[in-house]
């Protein structure tokens, strides 16, 4: 058997005769041979990996010889010029990315829905609108977010806060599933959300895509438009400038509109940048903002209000459907501008700086006496600076790593005019740390990994104490983490990763210096001015093998994570005030374990007709107390079955899939914590299709996504609104790109 | 000499260097003015007078620090058995200085604002002597009706934008009102 393009035999290749039930197997130079067979007419069924499997008649009469052709799916390569040999920056750690055509397929969700795809990545989400990355059960202060390579600073400490950023800045989204602080810095606990930097193109001709896309759902609307090119007459130099915009009105769940739910949000980013065999330097600057509203019926005034919600099974309120958005809103914009120079010291070593500028405005409006519902409750302003320098080098012929100095000075001013005390006080931050990360290719198969990292933060709140007296505490934490990995390739098709890694988070001022009524929470929550840095060790085991000759793919992580100074909120009495009594929750500290396991598995069954299965499960522990820890993801399982028909004329890389997506009731829960139970199971069907239309310059690219097809009324645990209403019903988006130009 | 020079330089320089950086404290962007909660209502009075002004009671709920560590002081006069008082509500935020009047600014939303006063174990009806710009009770003013000697408690509840129209709101219960509840009280009511 031989490829039909290249004329090369195809080693391994499969042949089945389905009557007599036969099989054989190519041997290295693509030979094959089935003996004893009666003269007769058979069908002959031969495949190979990444090829499209072809079915032939023979008719048999004596001994014959047949060749058969196998056309190879995969793209044929450009030429590609190799300038340097890209070390995985991901050694050791278990890690898994959403493409560009992965990110298409999520058109019309947020950056947490869009990720929530990989196994093990979750979202906490707040109502239709917010979603938080979670990963193996921690989100928020616990999963950083690098935007283009830098911190993303953007009041992460929130529940109902979401990444302030456009994941179409960039064409990747990678999540490393581990504890990562040696190579991130502080927070990397859970996992990191990395959107990648764009690769810039080099030289060329302009290219670029367009998108408009429209959800049933809210009646959404919105595009995206992408723009790169090299310059003429300077090789090396390239840009991008790059836009997005959406809105959308309420959502409505299956039996009711969601009133206050609409969202507009817009974005656009520019980056040029110039690289040569020595010298490289880029500039980055986006610009993000969104404005949404926050449930209505989530609004609530006490704790009678809640038990009357969750009692009720229904929204208090239920409005018809606007595209307004009125208080209690949020209002947000994040600047994000980055300057990166590199220049390669010798032919073995580079040194790269890199400089980031972040600015976060969040507003939060409430629903106010007198006229004041257009003053916002909350009015915060966050400027951010990061600074990296970074020595990446080669070391003999099987060394390399990197070693380099991050430094982050971070101020947070609460706007004045509010008239509410503060919900997190004025402070300054800032933190230095040196760190250093070596790969060491031990043998053709084994690449291990170890690092280290040293950091030390300083914080100086300013904030006026229960008795209004202007007091200035100041902390200081010193931490450090370490990482140990090693990547093993068992076989040509199996793959084995196992990382033991530490991480660290010094405690957030909201953990130190609550003092008063959250009254999104419905508590009033106390801060612990004596609580010290959370420390994590995380061991990660990661095996993916191709099985049954490449028909089949499978990917299991196993992890399981110690965190030492856990900080979170435990009730604690009840305290009257004038809206009734309300809990009381302390800022406290435990000793948390908590383990999983992510599953993936691809099959193809026959033809272009393939199985993909998707599961994971957590289970978080709090040690000290013996119990469940609250809010942690429960077991899940996706089966997808996809169809994706051969290339016909002008049409290519189709595929039609239906998933099921199977949430199972939480039942791992603490007692006491919770004002209510745990939602129970529920299942949503889902459907995708796609379809890509060449033309004479470009491409076309029709998809379609449908969620919760049987308008399932349900509610998730990791939704903070599930006291109030159900979660999204039917939803169906439908989009169009039309992709020109090279370089794509 | 030259070198003297150069050192010295060094040293101012590096003082001066060291001087800009210690900030002064007022002059530090960071630090904050001080902040008038203007959304709190701490003091919840009920004025109650009967029929030709014989008597004054008065019940109080005061929680002077707001939503701050302080319990409430809740005070609460014996009403007399077998009459009819003409009752006004007040609510103020002594947070700041001086005391604001939330009453007025219930008054110029009242038609998004019902108080509801819940009675039990006591004799004591209560009926609403006020309406909004619907016709629709707000709750300032109420007429109560007091039996025979008997204790129990009262609950006043403030609601925003509660459903007026619905099912028995507009006379007082507050099953089906909805809304948020920006106040919730509770006084002993004791009847001689």
């Amino acid at each position: 058997m031989i490829d039909d393009h290249d004329r090369e035999p195809l080693a391994f290749a499969e042949l089945y005769l389905p009557e007599p039930g036969r099989h054989a197997m190519a041997d290295s130079a693509g030979r094959f041979a089935i003996t004893g067979l009666c003269a007769g007419t058979y069908r002959v069924r031969a495949a190979h990996l990444g090829c499209e499997p072809v079915e032939r008649t023979v008719t048999l009469r004596a001994d014959m010889e047949i060749d058969i052709r196998l056309e190879h799916h995969a793209q044929e390569l450009r030429e590609a010029e190799i300038v340097r040999n890209r070390p995985d920056e991901h050694v050791g750690q278990a890690n898994a990315q959403v493409d560009k055509a992965a990110m298409e397929r999520g058109s019309g969700r947020t950056l947490g829905e869009m990720i929530a795809v990989i196994p093990g990545v979750t979202a906490l989400n707040s109502g239709p609108t917010i979603s938080k990355p979670m990963v193996h059960g921690l989100a928020g202060n616990r999963v950083l977010v690098l935007n283009q390579g830098i911190r993303q600073e953007d009041q992460q400490w929130g529940g109902e806060h979401a990444p302030n950023l456009d994941p179409f800045s960039s064409d990747r989204i990678t999540v490393v599933k581990g504890a990562a602080s040696v190579q991130y810095g502080s927070d990397a606990i859970g996992g990191v959300v990395i959107t990648e930097p764009v690769e810039l193109p080099r030289e060329g001709p302009l290219g670029g895509d367009v998108r408009g896309l429209g959800t049933l759902n809210g009646r959404g609307f919105g595009g995206n438009a992408l723009l790169q090119g090299g310059v003429k007459g300077v090789s090396g130099l390239g840009w991008r400038v790059q836009g997005s915009g959406r809105s959308m009105g309420d959502s409505r769940a299956a039996r009711y509109n969601l009133s206050n739910t609409g969202m507009h949000e817009a974005g656009a980013s520019a980056s040029m940048g110039y690289r040569d065999h020595r010298w490289s330097a880029s500039v980055f600057a986006s610009w993000y903002t969104r404005e949404l509203g926050i449930l209505r019926a989530a609004h609530i005034g006490n704790l009678t209000d809640l038990q009357n919600a969750i009692d009720s099974g229904e929204p208090w309120y239920i409005g018809d459907r606007t595209r307004e958005i009125d208080a209690p809103r949020q209002a947000v914009a994040h600047l994000l501008a980055k300057a990166e120079a590199g220049y390669a010291v010798t032919e073995r070593g580079r040194v790269v700086l890199t400089y980031g500028y972040q600015a976060d405005d969040r507003q939060e409006y409430d629903i106010r006496r007198g006229g004041r519902s257009t003053t916002p409750a909350l009015d915060l302003h966050l400027v951010t600076h990061t600074g990296d320098a970074v020595y990446k080098h080669w070391i003999g012929k099987r060394v390399h790593g990197k070693a380099g100095f991050s430094g982050v000075y971070q101020e947070n001013i609460n706007v004045p005019g509010t008239g509410i005390r503060p919900l997190i006080p004025n402070y300054r931050k800032q933190s230095g740390g040196a760190y250093v990360i070596e790969h060491f290719t031990v043998a053709e198969k084994l690449e291990i990994e170890a690092g280290a990292r040293i950091e030390w933060t300083h914080l100086l709140v300013v904030k006026y104490d229960m008795n209004d007296v202007l007091i200035r505490p100041e902390h200081d934490f010193l931490n450090h983490a370490f990482s140990a990995g090693a990547n093993w390739s068992v076989a040509d098709s199996a793959r084995a990763r196992f990382n033991l890694s530490s991480a660290f988070r010094p405690p957030h001022v909201s953990e130190l210096y609550s003092e008063g009524l959250h009254h999104g929470a419905a508590a009033i929550e106390i801060g612990d001015p004596t609580l010290g840095s959370e420390r994590a060790y995380k061991a990660v085991l990661d095996l993916e093998s191709a099985l049954l000759h490449g028909r089949a793919r499978a990917l299991i992580t196993a992890h399981a994570a110690r965190i030492n100074g856990f900080i979170y909120l435990r009730p604690d009495g009840y305290e009257l005030t004038v809206r009734g009594a309300f809990p009381v929750l302390n800022y406290v500290a435990t000793d948390a374990f908590i383990t999983g396991l992510d599953a993936a598995f691809d099959l193809r069954i026959a033809g272009p007709l393939t199985w993909r299965l998707r599961a994971s499960t957590v289970r978080g522990r709090d040690l000290v107390h013996d119990e469940w820890l609250f809010q942690m993801p429960s077991d899940r399982l996706e089966n997808t079955i996809a169809l994706a028909p051969r290339s016909k004329g002008d049409w290519k890389d189709m595929e039609i899939a239906v998933t099921s997506n199977l949430v199972l009731e939480q039942q791992r829960i603490p007692a006491g914590v919770d004002f209510t139970s745990p939602p129970p199971t529920y299942h949503l069907l889902g459907l995708s299709a796609s379809a890509t239309r060449a033309l004479r310059k470009g491409e076309l690219r029709f998809g379609l996504r449908g969620s919760n097809l049987l308008n399932a009324a349900y509610r998730d645990y990791l939704d903070r609104f599930r006291y109030y209403a159900d979660a999204r019903g039917i939803d169906i988006a439908l989009w169009i790109t039309y992709r020109f130009g090279g370089n794509n | 000499m030259e070198k003297r020079l150069t050192c010295m330089t060094w040293l101012l320089a590096g003082t001066i260097i060291l001087a800009s950086c210690k900030k002064p404290k007022d002059d530090d962007p960071i630090t904050p003015p001080p902040v008038n909660e203007e959304e709190v209502i701490n003091r919840i009075t009920l004025h109650f007078h009967s029929s030709h002004d014989a008597e004054h009671k008065h019940f109080e709920f005061h929680d002077a620090d707001g939503d701050g560590g302080l319990a409430p002081v809740i005070t609460a006069d014996t009403l007399s058995h077998d009459s009819v008082y003409n009752v006004e509500l007040e609510l103020y935020n002594t947070t700041v200085s001086p005391a604001d009047n939330v009453t007025e600014e219930i008054e110029d939303e009242h038609n998004v604002h019902q108080f509801f006063f819940q009675v039990s174990g006591a004799n004591a009806a209560v009926a609403y002597a006020d309406t909004d710009d619907n016709g629709l009770p707000v709750g300032l003013q109420t007429v109560w009706t007091i039996g025979a000697a008997s204790d129990g408690t009262l609950t006043v509840t403030l609601r925003h934008d509660p459903d007026k129209t619905a099912p028995g709101v507009s006379g007082g219960d507050i099953t089906n009102a909805g809304g948020e509840t920006d106040l919730e009280v509770s006084f002993p009511l004791m009847i001689e």
